[in-house]
């Protein structure tokens, strides 16, 4: 690598590369992701931590995420706002945590934020109803809907108080080896 | 505040105990603490890993990093500048290794591209591609480097040079005969150079380091996805809470892929749900007996065939052991004559496992997974007993009658490897281009062909036992590997992408992985390892030709290397721990009596840990009673305890008098 790159410091990629799953050329990739989605606004030069963020509306429409039924969850899951409006580092730690090389525990975490649409640390029938929703249009009835809810709220809860803690999801993710390669994209 | 708690259970604990701010942030410090100091503990690897895992935004990980980082300064004993520098170039040398890493990474775009449009068990056949042609590649480099590049350089006398003509390419006889691709044109002299280089000791144990390299890589996988896969206790398949919560593909990009996942994952409710409204009819015994019996037809049809296809495969081999080369080599026909065991060999292969799958559409399953696994042990029976009859054939008859025999063997691969090659292009054009014209155009309802990742994998693994058992008769085999596994990884990919849609069925995808490593391993990698293993050890090596000519079995060039080093009082030790430990049966009998122990106390400490999982869910179970339980008396106490202090300001008198019952009644000591 001959061009000194000037867009972090050395130091802010060791934080990078000790803080996440990418390396320092995925960094450094991701940053060019992050400049493109908004040209004007993201700043080449990252040396002195800029505070800016890109709005969820330009977010979305990614190509790795402007067809997933959760594109709009998945990144108010990282937003500190609560928003959807990321900076470059909840934009790093987004395709962190989706990156293969994350744990299924860190996974699991954060799979739970992405599925309670009420933002209520608990999985009740109405975000299970969303969630089928968005993932089965016209498929099945609204009776049929409430019926499937219901028995997979059975079916995962543990405790008993007819809502999916994360100790229950968590529980339900570890009888599904599949989570690991599912809850995945690349970038 | 969303992201700003540090385990996201405790975050509503937390306010609803009514905590004022301080507490709170009071709370956190102590918790961060902790992080710190139990971070602080760790090995340095163990520590970074820790630290990507843990559940907060960005700024906050970089914190308690940095916080780490100062208290491991303050521990240490040299400077704090010069460790700092030595621990960063450490970690920035390691990182450096893996982005070099990434750069040999090849086709990283082309799988993206197959991920987002076909899902992740589609993915996984190309990865499983990727991953067989990696062997290949290492085998032909250390069969190069360590056995022809010497044998080019100091080449043996060429006894006849026949003209290169276009049949050797299918055939591998004629010019190729005493070229440094078969085993005959190795010679097992030793090269005079200033390490004297014994050819034979070299032929020897660079295939033996290879297939043993092999097998640990083998067994290393099989286990890691094992461990991943079955080890922890799995749910139903057909569960809602699975299927809703934890199947949908993230990967998948393609905007007429997701529709089709989402049609799939619709249907598949429906279906669930029906089966969940109909009664479950009690089967009746006739019923029970008629299914039972369809499945032993079935099963019975399927040896059949299979044993059929190796009668005839070995009717067919013995009649036509006639070429030999002392025939005249210009003689076309009898050399393409050779040819006819090999496309029949394949033949096999390509119908016999449709006939199978139509066998199994007339029984009926009650489970889909079942059906994909006895369609795999059918397929694995039926190709591992072609090439067990043909094996057999080639360890028993071929030495006797052949002169360079071992040659014969490995032209015999050759032409199956060119051949099974030929036919999966035949495939692909047949099976996947015509049928989706058939599906789209002339028959609508047969549809779009599906790729069958099963039947696929399995042709991939045949592939490879032929290319393992043909690496000590033909070392420079792996090249053709190599070449076939490139050609093919694009062909499939095309064709994938214009002719096939992705699989309707795609749970357990990570198990059926599983099961192809473990096939990978168990019938193929064995089976080669113990034909290799017998014909270095018991079969008469062909004397006039080969490394090996001359000796009564190859092994005996080990013998005479042991004897040659019992001299000289400095190699003295290898000679002991050959003679005494390697060859001692006392020896074997210790390892296996070890190792049984061993796997006596792990299986015991399996059921154990079984045990414990058991208990500590039904742990969370009570857990989460109690927490709610907990969580209304203290809600309840704490709108006792308001209630109580608005009554304060009202009636001085009264209240202190309240005031000193109400402190006595209410149990502090929680």
């Amino acid at each position: 690598m001959g061009n000194k790159q000037t867009i972090f410091t050395d130091e802010q990629l060791d934080a990078y590369q000790d803080c996440t799953f990418f390396t320092r050329k995925e960094i450094l990739r991701l940053h060019g992701r992050y400049h493109e989605l908004a040209p004007h606004l993201v700043p080449m030069d990252y040396t002195n931590d800029p505070d800016v963020k890109i709005p969820l509306a330009l977010i979305v429409n990614m190509p790795e995420l402007k067809e997933n039924p959760f594109r709009n969850r998945i990144v108010e899951s990282f937003s500190e706002d609560g928003l959807g409006n990321l900076s470059f580092n909840d934009f790093v730690d987004m395709f962190s945590v989706l990156s293969e090389m994350a744990p299924r525990e860190l996974k699991a975490i954060y799979a739970f934020k992405i599925y309670d649409f009420n933002v209520d640390n608990y999985i009740c029938k109405e975000d299970l109803e969303q969630t089928l929703n968005r993932l089965t249009k016209e498929e099945l009835t609204p009776e049929e809907v409430v019926l499937v809810c219901e028995k997979a709220i059975e079916e995962a809860d543990l405790d008993g108080d007819s809502k999916l803690s994360f100790a229950d999801f968590e529980n339900m993710i570890s009888r599904a080896p599949d989570f690991l390669s599912t809850f995945h994209i690349r970038i | 505040m969303r992201r700003m708690s540090v385990f996201p259970q405790h975050g509503t604990a937390l306010e609803t105990l009514g905590l004022t701010a301080n507490e709170i942030r009071q709370e956190v410090e102590n918790k961060t603490s902790e992080l710190v100091s139990d971070l602080v503990n760790l090995s340095a690897g163990g520590r970074f890993q820790a630290i990507r895992s843990l559940p907060m935004s960005f700024n906050e990980r970089k914190t308690i990093r940095n916080r780490v980082n100062s208290v491991k300064l303050s521990k240490t004993i040299l400077s704090a500048d010069c460790r700092q520098q030595v621990s960063r170039s450490f970690r920035r040398f390691r990182a450096s290794l893996a982005s070099a890493r990434q750069h040999l990474v090849v086709w990283q775009d082309t799988l993206k591209e197959i991920g987002g449009r076909f899902g992740t068990s589609v993915l996984s056949y190309f990865l499983f591609l990727k991953w067989l042609l990696k062997f290949n590649l290492f085998s032909f480099l250390i069969n190069f480097c360590f056995i022809t590049i010497p044998q080019i350089v100091h080449a043996p006398n060429i006894s006849s040079v026949t003209g290169f003509r276009g049949l050797e390419l299918l055939t591998g006889v004629g010019y190729f005969n005493q070229t440094v691709l078969f085993y005959g044109g190795y010679n097992g002299e030793v090269i005079v150079s200033t390490p004297a280089y014994n050819m034979q000791l070299a032929y020897f144990f660079t295939i033996a380091a290879y297939l043993v390299l092999c097998g640990v890589s083998l067994i290393y996988s099989m286990s890691r996805s094992f461990q991943n896969n079955f080890v922890l206790e799995t749910g139903p398949v057909s569960g809602g809470a699975w299927r809703l919560l934890c199947s949908w593909d993230f990967g998948v990009v393609n905007e007429k892929a997701i529709q089709y996942n989402k049609n799939n994952l619709g249907i598949q409710l429906k279906e669930s749900l029906s089966e969940r409204l109909q009664e479950k009819n009690k089967t009746s015994l006739s019923d029970r007996i008629k299914r039972l019996s369809l499945h032993l037809l079935a099963w019975l049809l399927s040896l059949g065939l299979a044993l059929g296809s190796g009668a005839g495969i070995y009717f067919l081999g013995t009649d036509k052991l006639t070429f030999n080369f002392d025939n005249d080599p210009n003689d076309l026909k009898a050399e393409a004559s050779t040819l006819l065991l090999p496309v029949v060999v394949s033949l096999i292969n390509l119908i016999v496992p449709l006939l199978y799958s139509l066998i199994s559409k007339m029984e009926s399953y009650s489970n889909p997974r079942a059906q994909i696994y006895i369609s795999i042990i059918r397929n694995v029976v039926l190709k591992m007993s072609l090439l067990g009859i043909l094996c057999f054939y080639w360890l028993n008859f071929v030495p006797n009658k052949i002169s360079c025999w071992e040659s014969f063997v490995g032209q015999s691969v050759y032409r199956l490897l060119i051949i099974d090659f030929i036919f999966c292009l035949i495939g692909i054009f047949f099976g996947e281009f015509l049928r989706n014209v058939i599906g789209t155009m002339c028959i609508q309802s047969l549809g779009v062909p599906e790729f069958d990742i099963a039947r696929n994998v399995l042709d991939l693994i045949y592939a490879q036992t032929l290319a393992w058992i043909g690496i000590y008769f033909s070392p420079l085999l792996p090249v053709m590997q190599v070449l076939k596994l490139f050609i093919i990884f694009y062909l499939k990919k095309i064709s994938l992408s214009m002719n096939c849609q992705p699989p309707k069925h795609t749970g357990r995808a990570a198990q059926i992985q599983t099961v192809f490593i473990a096939l990978l391993f168990f019938p193929s990698f064995v089976g080669t390892l113990s034909m290799v293993a017998f014909t270095v050890w018991r079969l008469r090596p062909s004397d006039q030709c080969g490394p090996f000519q001359g000796l009564d079995t190859p092994f005996y060039a080990i013998f005479n290397w042991i004897d040659s080093i019992q001299d000289p009082p400095e190699s003295k030790w290898v000679w002991w721990i050959f003679e005494n430990v390697l060859r001692s049966e006392l020896f074997y009998y210790l390892i296996t009596l070890i190792i049984l122990v061993i796997t006596f106390f792990l299986w015991q400490i399996t059921q154990g840990r079984k045990q414990l999982i058991k208990t500590l869910r039904e742990q969370i179970v009570n857990e989460g009673k109690d927490k709610v339980f907990l969580l209304n008396k203290l809600q309840t106490i704490q709108k006792q305890r308001r209630e109580m202090a608005s009554y304060i300001p009202q009636d001085f008198d009264q209240t202190t008098h309240f005031n000193t019952n109400w402190m006595s009644t209410l149990p502090f000591e929680m």
